[in-house]
């Protein structure tokens, strides 16, 4: 039995940033939770290259009910980006009325109609003390914004997925993101009823 | 004075009657032996301007149905100014017994001729009735006071409870008192030396315990860590109990008015003054406790025009701004802060429950506060004195700080130059100085700058607990204010309602105002101004 690409509910991502942003484990920690969390299909596909050094940076994952024959991702239908030249990169690829998340102090959206959600990632990281844990911050950002997987099986993974000893810290980052995603989501609900002040 | 009638009736009604005018109406009724009705209690009084706010309102909380007061008509009055006053005092009573839920209907004004004495005995008539009409008071007068208790036992227990023995002489506290580097003869240690040598009962101790600001200076710097601001709290119930006088600020109105909310048959309407766009939900876990403000505006509204109450609408609309819609308590009543800390504890501690009986019953899980005492007294105060609380208290700085952290949310520009004055509630009692701190650095006025003495080590606004106010007091608000203005902000901030009266009560100084005047704004109220989501 055959299915047709379009009939099988999937969505393709793209994370793009820095070597050393964690932009890999980003993507691990999003598969994971869409196959142990919701029992989905996942691929990750991660771009080889001087990342190590700080170059630019690529996660491919591919969430899907059914079975996935091609895990690279050509035109995803959200991007996520952590640095400018990931978001040069890929944004042409971006899929029409694809979902585009940024790290607002890292990112110029240039060139880009529509909406962008962007977060403060990596700000918020450094007034947590911890400037690596930007990622997580992130994911929690991506799971309120997009629901590509659900809550409970997004934070599992990441707290299976940090090392050990700092699981509370990564809750803590990712509650961060989460919160900031809500308020963000609140404040353009508000905005578009016009009514922005207290 | 008896009215000449022996029939007794279960109303009573205080009539004060001004020597003048309205005397001499009042005479000749009595004169002609006309028949007085016999509820009528009669006062003869100076003149009608003469009776505060405080004396309008004793009789209510002592029990009273109704009270009239009689002066002369406009422009007939001894001594110029009197029925106008009488007028204001009345017009703020009335309006402070609405929200205590008594009706301004038990409270009359009325004037007139020296020969009008028919017009004086229909007024009485129709006032009578009108008050059957309404019928009794709910507020039944507390018991007489009981013999005084003995102190000096009652004082040992007290010392030897806060460790005042430790106290090393040293003078950190009296060079550290506010009150004592504006020049008042006044020291905490000699307060403590004198009563641990037994002196409890000479005058300046009895004088002093009712001075104390109870801002927690001393204890903060005490090297023995004596806890003088509980001390003063104790000593100042045990002379209470003792039937000492008290030195209360206002004639007593307040400490009045709170006793009078400890009935629990009143009908308070706390709430009924609200804009209408005020977000409430009558089936919300969270409440918002928004303490006496409504009760200070009124009463100060005629000399000071201090809007406090803008605090509690300004902290509902920035709830509202966080989609919290919070359940407001109808029949709130103060949380007793004012009581415990000028010796009433009894009473205190009346309305402690009554106040939490109504909140726990209400099934909510949270009590949010903007006011400061408030939020010491929930927190510290019910449960040190027995009264357990089921409930979060949370002031409302730090929901608005953990929402505002979330995200999303900025501050428009704010043009003006602020400066801080902090709460010795909050920031010095409960240690939480760097609060308000945080969310001053997150709003975007031209300038912050601190004054010289600030967060823990701030200076108090001159007063607490609506007691020994004085000269002394007025002191230290002048040089609170030149300290603020030596900022060269143009803006007070506040976060307490008393620091913006007192505050304020020093800018209408006859001699200094125009200097010391300086605008005031509580930080609820830029916080709300300027939020808004990004």
């Amino acid at each position: 039995m055959t299915q047709t690409k379009e009939q099988t509910p999937r969505q393709e991502i793209t994370i793009t940033g820095f070597g050393g942003q964690g932009i890999v484990l980003a993507g691990r920690i999003l598969g994971k939770a869409a196959v142990l969390g919701d029992h989905k299909q996942s691929t990750l596909v991660q771009s080889y290259g001087p990342e190590a050094r700080g170059g630019a940076c690529s996660a491919q994952v591919i969430i899907s009910e059914g079975t996935i024959h091609y895990p690279y991702v050509r035109h995803p239908d959200i991007l996520v980006s952590m640095s400018q030249t990931g978001f040069d990169k890929f944004i042409g690829q971006l899929k029409e009325g694809g979902t585009v998340l940024i790290d607002q102090d890292l990112v110029q959206p240039r060139g880009l109609e529509g909406d962008v959600f962007p977060i403060p990632a990596t700000r918020i990281a450094e007034e947590l003390g911890r400037k690596m844990m930007a990622n997580i911050i992130m994911f929690g950002f991506f799971t309120v914004i997009t629901r590509a997987v659900s809550m409970e099986a997004a934070l599992d993974s990441v707290v299976g997925s940090v090392p050990k000893g700092t699981e509370e810290m990564n809750k803590k980052a990712f509650d961060k993101g989460c919160d900031y995603g809500v308020a963000l989501l609140k404040s353009w609900e508000k905005k578009a009823k016009g009514r922005e002040g207290a | 004075m008896k009215n000449g009638h022996g029939d007794t009736t279960d109303f009573s009604i205080i009539f004060f009657l001004c020597s003048w005018g309205p005397h001499a109406a009042f005479q000749a009724l009595q004169d002609s032996a006309t028949q007085i009705p016999s509820e009528i209690k009669m006062v003869r009084i100076p003149c009608s301007g003469r009776i505060s706010k405080a004396l309008l309102f004793k009789p209510f909380e002592m029990g009273a149905d109704g009270v009239a007061l009689a002066g002369c008509e406009t422009g007939t009055c001894r001594y110029g100014t009197g029925t106008s006053t009488a007028e204001k005092n009345v017009e703020h009573t009335r309006a402070m017994l609405n929200l205590l839920g008594l009706g301004e209907n038990r409270l009359h004004l009325k004037t007139f001729m020296p020969e009008d004495s028919e017009g004086l005995l229909q007024f009485l008539g129709g006032f009578c009735d009108e008050i059957k009409d309404m019928g009794k008071s709910p507020v039944v007068p507390s018991p007489e006071a009981k013999a005084p208790s003995e102190g000096v036992e009652l004082t040992k227990e007290v010392v030897a409870a806060h460790d005042i023995y430790a106290c090393q002489d040293c003078g950190k506290c009296s060079s550290a008192c506010p009150l004592t580097l504006v020049g008042k003869p006044f020291s905490p240690r000699a307060i403590a030396s004198n009563i641990i040598s037994g002196n409890v009962d000479s005058a300046e101790v009895k004088k002093d315990v009712w001075s104390c600001l109870a801002c927690g200076l001393c204890y903060d710097r005490c090297p023995s860590a004596v806890n003088f601001p509980e001390f003063i709290k104790d000593m100042r119930h045990i002379l209470k109990e003792g039937g000492s006088r008290d030195y209360l600020a206002h004639g007593g109105f307040f400490q009045s008015l709170m006793r009078t909310m400890t009935q629990k048959e009143l009908r308070v309407n706390h709430w009924d003054w609200l804009p209408a766009d005020i977000e409430q939900d009558t089936e919300s876990k969270t409440m918002f406790f928004g303490g006496c403000a409504p009760y200070f505006d009124i009463f100060f509204s005629g000399f000071l025009g201090v809007r406090t109450s803008d605090i509690l609408v300004d902290s509902l609309r920035l709830l509202n701004f966080f989609d919290i819609s919070p359940l407001l308590l109808q029949s709130e009543r103060c949380c007793g802060h004012d009581l415990l800390w000028s010796g009433d504890k009894e009473n205190f501690l009346k309305l402690a429950r009554l106040n939490v009986d109504a909140i726990q019953e209400s099934g909510v899980e949270e009590l949010i506060t903007a006011c400061p005492e408030c939020y010491r007294t929930f927190t510290h105060d019910y449960p040190t004195e027995g009264v357990k609380v089921n409930f979060k208290v949370t002031h409302i700085f730090d929901l608005l700080e953990d929402e505002i952290s979330k995200g999303a949310v900025g501050f428009k520009p704010f043009d003006r130059r602020m400066t801080f004055q902090d709460p010795c509630r909050l920031s010095r009692l409960e240690n939480r100085s760097e609060l308000p701190r945080k969310l001053i650095d997150r709003l975007k006025p031209v300038e912050f700058r601190e004054m010289q003495d600030r967060a823990g080590g701030a200076i108090c606004c001159g007063n607490s607990a609506w007691t020994g106010c004085d000269s002394y007091s007025k002191a230290l608000q002048v040089k609170r204010i030149r300290q603020a203005q030596s900022t060269g902000s143009d803006l007070l901030v506040t976060a307490c309602p008393k620091c913006q009266i007192h505050l304020q009560c020093a800018m209408e100084d006859p001699f200094l105002g125009e200097e010391l005047e300086m605008d005031i704004m509580d930080l609820t109220s830029i916080l709300a101004k300027t939020i808004n989501w990004e």
